[in-house]
């Protein structure tokens, strides 16, 4: 479904991005490892559009997205989540999901209807489907870490996404929060069949749920396999494991 | 078409000289709002006020001192230094509590800046139309290609390159410089380091409007200076750091050679709007380049 | 859609409030009446300028040219030519909002605070023009004693004319505001980078803002001839921007009705202002309109950057986050 090919980007001189390979089949669920610096929020920002990347190929569905702007790929069927909270924080927590929705559902320049009757079935389910319904109405800014971080994929479910790419999903949850979070995405892949694309620190996180991994360092990819190959992989361990 | 034929090589090659000259006035008055802009990263709307100061500052300076040639040269050096001294008082009592908020209020203070600096200005020294007299030294005119061209914008053609060099090597070879062009790409790593982000602000301000301070003084021979020139050469200083790169001084150059030679053709063809031509060539260069021709600073 | 409104408390007192004002004419003199209307006029020119700034963050910082475009193309068609009164009356906005559209192509590329900056430059252009085709526009001196139709020409009945088409306006506006192109508008103040990434195009939302704001912009402008019957520079000259842009911020920008309580108190100040012969040494203290206006913005930013009716919303919010209802949360 999402191809990575010899992906490159530099800042300045800054070699960000060195050589990235990435191969996601859909409904598969895989995480991308590595330690910090080693390019993995920089290699999903050439993914969703907010970077351009200097060269290589990023297809998705055999089509070359590496040069479009986000609000096109958005519409190809691939949303994110981002590292930092990036929600709407002075709005209600349904209006945060209600703007994805509308938008996905190509409603948000209707000038002369109530927002607040439009697509409310939709936002509820989606609000109920990551445990946050009767929270709807309060502020999205007052919501603990964890629950933004719920809030956050919330809002790329509103897109109705075929790939669901989360950028350090748990980041500065607690451990039960972390047990949640993971099960919510484990749920969405296979209850909503979605194809989840995801890059985590924690390693027992990774391990337990993805199916294929990928390993990155300094900007290149190491490996890409399955769980166990990975784990047992010299340079892997030698890079990365063995600093744990 | 009687108008074009009498238009011979001569007159244009001094129309083109004198936009030039236009231009370095131009050039000097901008690099200041680039460099304020590549460090605070906030357009001074007040910029323009100061231009406005410098300029009847230099007009009283040189009327203390007799209004003689001496009067002039007096004016050129101390005038710039009033400019940084109203700056700097504005500075470390109203602007530097600002830092911390958010960039619009920084933008908003400005504004309110040159409203006041503007009325002030009128109270200070009123709503006549000023003059003052260039040196002897610079007066009259050279005849070149058989046509009278000011000495004064002779002067204007060597003084612009010489500010350029001058301010080339201040950011790149002295320290100053060189942390003022770091805070312009990473304020807080500058801040990291141990060094006063608050001083490097304040430097920048300063600086920035002592070059319009002076950019006013040195136009003051060759205008009436009078309330409404803020205003004037603000926009004209906006679209200028628009079309050359936002914050990149060299960008600030080639926006005001564009500008003042596109304005001084404009005042040979169609005297009654030459406005036009120079809003036309930024139309041009901002629809063929949106951000600006030269690379933004960050 | 109305239901949403008339639930709302504040419709019942906008209701008393529009019910007072219908009744002015017959106990209040008549320069009141008249300073009303510039009121009005100003106050709907306030909000149109919210929609951008307050519900935008998109940094208009020369609505005025939009303003003057209404006003200049309304007043030009009643004086020079012989066409009917509403197509000039229809002509202003339409012209302004295309003004806006032109404007703010160039001007949507850059960020945020240069979006402003060029649009002062950009605008001044037609100043300037304004201010020099003399024969066109009358330069400097401006038109005066613009034909307006009878039905309106009166103090009194060209106050009823602005007060409706304000009524008219405001519904409006907040009709849009409640829209889901409003929450994306105020979705896409809060965290544009959001929005692109759930498939907004932020940059083409925002020029529809634009349009709509300067549409509004442009009514204001043909309501400006109609109470006034005269088209002159000033309105096109930039500090006039600067002076709704406060008004917007001294009212309460994050609010719906805040530029119409900044317009009231900025118009009630200047002609007050203008009365007033000396205080002290200083003569002529109307000329120095500026400076207060400039003493007013410092003041505003240091001790009162959400306006009025912001502070006040914000005690209010304190005490109702936990428990807001769907109305009160935005």
């Amino acid at each position: 479904m999402l191809r990575v090919e010899d992906l490159h980007k530099s800042f300045d001189k800054f070699k960000a991005v060195n050589g990235a390979y990435l191969t996601v089949e859909k409904g598969q669920l895989v995480a991308v490892i590595g330690p910090n610096g080693a390019g993995k929020t920089t290699l999903f920002n050439l993914i969703t559009g907010q970077l351009q990347p200097d060269k290589g190929k990023i297809l998705l569905n055999d089509e070359d997205i590496g040069k479009l702007p986000p609000h096109v790929i958005c519409r190809k069927g691939i949303a994110r989540s981002f590292q930092i909270a990036n929600i709407f924080h002075r709005l209600s927590v349904f209006r945060n999901v209600q703007i994805s929705v509308l938008s996905q559902r190509k409603l948000s320049n209707k000038l002369f209807q109530p927002a607040a009757r439009l697509v409310v079935n939709e936002t509820h389910r989606i609000l109920e489907s990551v445990g946050l319904l009767d929270r709807k109405m309060d502020v999205a800014g007052s919501l603990s870490h964890g629950d933004k971080r719920i809030l956050e994929i919330a809002i790329a479910l509103g897109n109705e996404p075929e790939l669901l790419i989360l950028d350090e999903p748990t980041a500065g949850m607690s451990p039960e929060e972390t047990t949640t979070a993971m099960a919510l995405i484990q749920r969405l892949a296979q209850e909503e069949g979605l194809t989840i694309l995801f890059c985590e620190h924690d390693m027992e996180v990774v391990f337990g749920t993805a199916q294929s991994i990928m390993v990155m360092q300094q900007g290149h990819s190491i490996i890409q396999e399955e769980p166990e190959i990975v784990r047992l992989n010299t340079e892997v361990q030698q890079a990365y494991l063995g600093d744990e | 078409m009687e108008g074009a034929q009498a238009i011979g090589l001569a007159a244009l090659s001094i129309t083109f000289l004198v936009g030039l000259s236009r231009a370095m006035i131009l050039f000097i008055v901008t690099s200041g709002l680039s460099f304020v802009l590549g460090v605070l990263r906030v357009p001074n709307v007040a910029h323009g006020s100061l231009y406005m100061i410098g300029a009847f500052a230099a007009y009283s300076i040189s009327v203390l001192f007799g209004g003689g040639s001496a009067g002039f040269w007096l004016a050129l050096i101390f005038a710039p230094l009033v400019v940084a001294l109203v700056s700097l008082i504005a500075e470390r009592s109203l602007f530097r509590h600002l830092y911390q908020r958010e960039h619009l209020m920084l933008l908003l203070f400005t504004f309110a800046l040159m409203l006041i600096l503007g009325d002030l200005t009128k109270i200070v020294w009123g709503a006549d139309y000023r003059s003052i007299m260039p040196p002897t030294l610079l007066r009259g005119s050279v005849s070149l290609f058989g046509s009278p061209f000011p000495k004064y914008n002779l002067f204007l053609l060597i003084i612009g390159p010489l500010v350029a060099i001058g301010l080339w090597l201040f950011s790149s070879r002295t320290k100053m410089g060189k942390i003022a062009r770091a805070a312009a790409v990473d304020m807080e790593m500058v801040g990291a380091i141990g060094i006063n982000v608050s001083w490097v602000f304040a430097f920048a301000f300063v600086l920035g409007c002592m070059l319009a301070g002076l950019g006013g003084a040195l136009v003051s021979p060759t205008i009436s200076v009078t309330i409404g020139m803020d205003h004037d050469i603000i926009i004209e200083a906006f679209l200028i750091v628009t079309i050359g790169g936002l914050g990149n001084m060299w960008g600030a150059m080639v926006g005001s050679l564009i500008f003042g030679i596109t304005q001084s053709f404009g005042i040979l063809f169609w005297p009654q709007f030459a406005i036009v031509f120079p809003y036309l060539a930024v139309v041009i260069v901002l629809t063929l380049k949106p951000t600006g021709l030269l690379k933004s600073v960050w | 859609m109305f239901r949403e409104m008339i639930r709302q408390k504040s419709f019942g007192v906008s209701v008393i409030i529009f019910g007072v004002l219908l009744l002015a004419p017959s106990f209040l003199p008549r320069f009141y009446i008249y300073f009303l209307a510039v009121i009005f006029v100003t106050a709907l020119l306030a909000m149109s300028l919210n929609l951008c700034v307050g519900h935008g963050m998109i940094f208009q910082f020369h609505h005025g040219v939009f303003y003057g475009v209404g006003a200049y193309t309304a007043g030009l068609l009643l004086a020079k030519t012989s066409l009917p009164w509403w197509i000039a009356f229809m002509a202003g906005p339409l012209a302004a909002a295309f003004t806006g559209l032109l404007i703010g192509l160039f001007c949507i590329r850059l960020n945020r605070l240069y979006f402003g900056m060029l649009q002062i430059s950009l605008g001044s252009l037609i100043w300037a023009i304004a201010f020099r085709w003399y024969d066109l526009t009358g330069g400097d001196d401006g038109i005066h004693g613009i034909p307006i139709p009878d039905f309106i020409a009166s103090t009194t009945s060209s106050y009823y004319f602005v007060l409706i088409v304000l009524g008219i306006c405001v519904v409006l506006m907040y009709l849009i505001l409640k829209s889901p192109f409003g929450s994306t508008l105020q979705a896409i103040r809060d965290n544009p980078e959001r929005c692109a990434a759930v498939g907004i195009h932020v940059r083409r939302h925002q020029l529809k803002a634009i349009v709509i704001a300067t549409f509004f912009g442009g009514v204001a402008g043909v309501l400006f001839v109609v109470v006034e019957g005269s088209i002159y520079p000033g309105l096109l000259f930039w500090v006039l921007s600067l002076e709704i842009f406060i008004m917007c911020l001294l009212g309460g920008w994050f609010t719906f009705a805040g530029p119409i309580l900044g317009a009231a108190i900025i118009v009630s100040l200047r002609t007050f202002v203008g009365t007033i012969q000396n205080i002290g040494p200083i003569e002529n203290v109307g000329e120095y309109w500026t400076l207060i206006l400039g003493v007013i913005l410092i003041l505003l930013i240091f001790f009162l950057p959400e306006g009025i009716m912001g502070y006040n919303y914000r005690q209010l919010f304190r005490s109702r986050m936990k428990y807001s209802s769907e109305s009160q949360v935005e």
